[in-house]
C-alpha cells in the first residue's frame, strides 16, 4: 500500500468528521435502544395569563411524554368565571416524541378572574 | 510530496458550495425537517450507511484523486460525511430549525436526514466543479479510468438518482400524484422516464460528456442500458419513499404508482450521473 500524501488540514478534517460521523450515530443508536413503542402521551401546562391589547393571552406548554410523534395535535381550552364560559383552542402541528413545544391561546374575558381548564381533543399518527 | 494547505482549503470550499447548490431545496423544505423526528433513529443509521456506501463507490469511480487507493477513498468519504454533518448542522442554524426547546433526538435526527444530501453533494462538488489545475492533475489518471467498469456505472447512477430524487421524495406532492392521476398518466411517465434516459444516454450530447455509444452498437445494448439506469432508478427511488415512511398504511398500487412518479425524477439523475460523472 502506498503511502497517504497528506496535509494537516486534511487529517483535521478527517479526525473531526470521524468524531462527528461516530456520535451522531453512537447517539441514533443510543436512542433506538432506548426508544419504546409508547404512543403519544400528551401533557399540558397552562402558565400565567398575561394581558394584551384587547384581550389576555394564555401560554399553553405541551409536551409529549411518548415514544411516538404526534402530528395536528388539537388543544382546547375553557375559561370558566362564574357562570360564563369562554372556549379557545390552538392546533400544534408537530409534537415529536418526548419533546415540547410552546403556543398561546387568547380569551376576550380576563382568565385571572376565573378557573382554566385544557385538554386535547385529538392527535394523528404522521 | 504533503499537498499545499492553500490547495486543500479550496478544495474544501468547492466541495461546500457544490454541497449547498446541490442540497439546498431539502434544506429548505420542512417535510425533511419533520422526517428528521419522525423517522426511527434505526432507519437514519440505515440511511448514513447506505450514503457511505454510496461516497465510497462515487469516490472510488468519479473521484477526484484518480490515483487513490482505498484507504484514501474512505477517508475522503468520511471527510465528505462529516463536512455534510457540520454544513447542515449550521444551515438548520441560520433557518431557525435548531432551538433551544427542541430535544436533541429531534435535532440530530433533522441534522443526519439533511447531512446526507450534502455529503453528496460535497462529494459530487468536490470532483465536478473543479477548477482546470485540477482536472489535470488527475487528467492522466483520469483518461486511464474514464472506463468505469459496470459496478462503478452503478455506484455513480445510484448516486446521481438519490441526489435527485430525495430533492422531491419528501414532499405530499409525490403522494398526491400518484393517487389522483390517471393509471395511464401514470403509465405514460413511464415511457416518458425511458424515453428520457435513453436520449441522455445515447443521443443528447452534454458538454464535457462523452455518449455511451461506440462504433458499431446494438440496438440491443441501447435497452440494455437504458433498462439498467432505468431499474437503478426505480429501485433508488423505492428506498428513498420508503425511507420517508411513503409506503406506510397505503395500497400496493400506491407504492409502485409512486415509485414511478419519482422514478422520473431519479431517472434523469442517473443517467445524468452515468454521463457526466465518468
Amino acid at each position: 500500500m502506498k503511502k497517504i500524501k497528506k496535509n494537516w488540514l486534511e487529517w483535521t478534517v478527517f479526525a473531526l468528521s470521524t468524531v462527528l460521523i461516530a456520535s451522531v450515530i453512537g447517539f441514533l443508536a443510543y436512542e433506538s435502544a432506548m426508544l419504546g413503542e409508547a404512543l403519544p402521551d400528551i401533557q399540558l401546562q397552562v402558565g400565567t395569563p398575561e394581558a394584551r391589547t384587547g384581550y389576555f393571552a394564555v401560554p399553553i406548554e405541551a409536551s409529549n411524554r411518548g415514544d411516538q410523534t404526534a402530528e395536528g395535535v388539537h388543544i382546547e381550552v375553557v375559561l370558566r368565571s362564574g357562570k360564563e364560559e369562554e372556549r379557545s383552542d390552538i392546533e400544534i402541528q408537530f409534537l415529536p416524541r418526548r419533546g415540547r413545544r410552546e403556543a398561546w391561546v387568547t380569551f376576550k374575558t380576563d382568565p385571572r378572574a376565573g378557573t382554566l381548564e385544557a385538554r386535547v381533543l385529538g392527535y394523528e399518527k404522521p | 510530496m504533503t499537498p499545499p494547505v492553500t490547495d486543500s482549503l479550496r478544495e474544501y470550499a468547492r466541495g461546500i458550495a457544490g454541497g449547498l447548490m446541490f442540497s439546498l431545496p431539502l434544506l429548505y423544505t420542512m417535510e425533511v425537517w419533520w422526517a428528521g423526528f419522525v423517522a426511527d433513529p434505526l432507519r437514519l443509521i440505515l440511511y448514513v450507511a447506505t450514503v457511505f456506501v454510496l461516497l465510497l463507490g462515487y469516490n472510488h469511480y468519479a473521484g477526484l484523486h484518480h490515483d487513490a487507493c482505498w484507504s484514501e477513498v474512505v477517508i475522503d468519504s468520511v471527510e465528505e460525511m462529516g463536512l455534510g454533518i457540520l454544513v447542515a448542522a449550521g444551515m438548520l442554524f441560520l433557518l431557525g430549525q435548531i432551538e433551544t426547546d427542541h430535544t436533541a433526538v429531534e435535532i440530530v435526527g433533522k441534522i443526519t436526514i439533511e447531512a446526507m444530501t450534502v455529503a453528496i453533494g460535497i462529494s459530487i462538488g468536490t470532483s465536478q466543479l473543479g477548477g482546470d489545475e485540477a482536472k489535470a492533475k488527475g487528467g492522466a489518471e483520469a483518461s486511464a479510468k474514464t472506463e468505469a467498469s459496470f459496478g462503478g456505472q452503478l455506484a455513480i447512477a445510484g448516486c446521481g438518482a438519490v441526489l435527485f430524487a430525495s430533492n422531491v421524495a419528501p414532499t405530499e406532492e409525490i403522494l398526491l400524484i400518484a393517487t389522483e392521476s390517471h393509471l395511464l398518466k401514470i403509465l405514460g411517465l413511464v415511457l416518458l422516464s425511458l424515453t428520457i434516459t435513453a436520449s441522455i444516454l445515447y443521443y443528447i450530447e452534454f458538454s464535457g460528456s462523452r455518449p455511451l455509444e461506440r462504433a458499431g452498437e446494438s440496438i440491443l445494448s441501447v435497452v440494455m442500458g437504458t433498462m439498467v439506469s432505468y431499474a437503478v432508478a426505480l429501485a433508488v427511488s423505492a428506498a428513498v419513499l420508503w425511507f420517508f415512511g411513503r409506503f406506510e398504511e397505503v395500497a400496493l398500487l400506491t407504492c409502485v404508482a409512486q415509485t414511478v412518479v419519482l422514478g422520473l425524477a431519479a431517472t434523469l439523475g442517473a443517467s445524468a450521473g452515468r454521463l457526466l460523472l465518468q
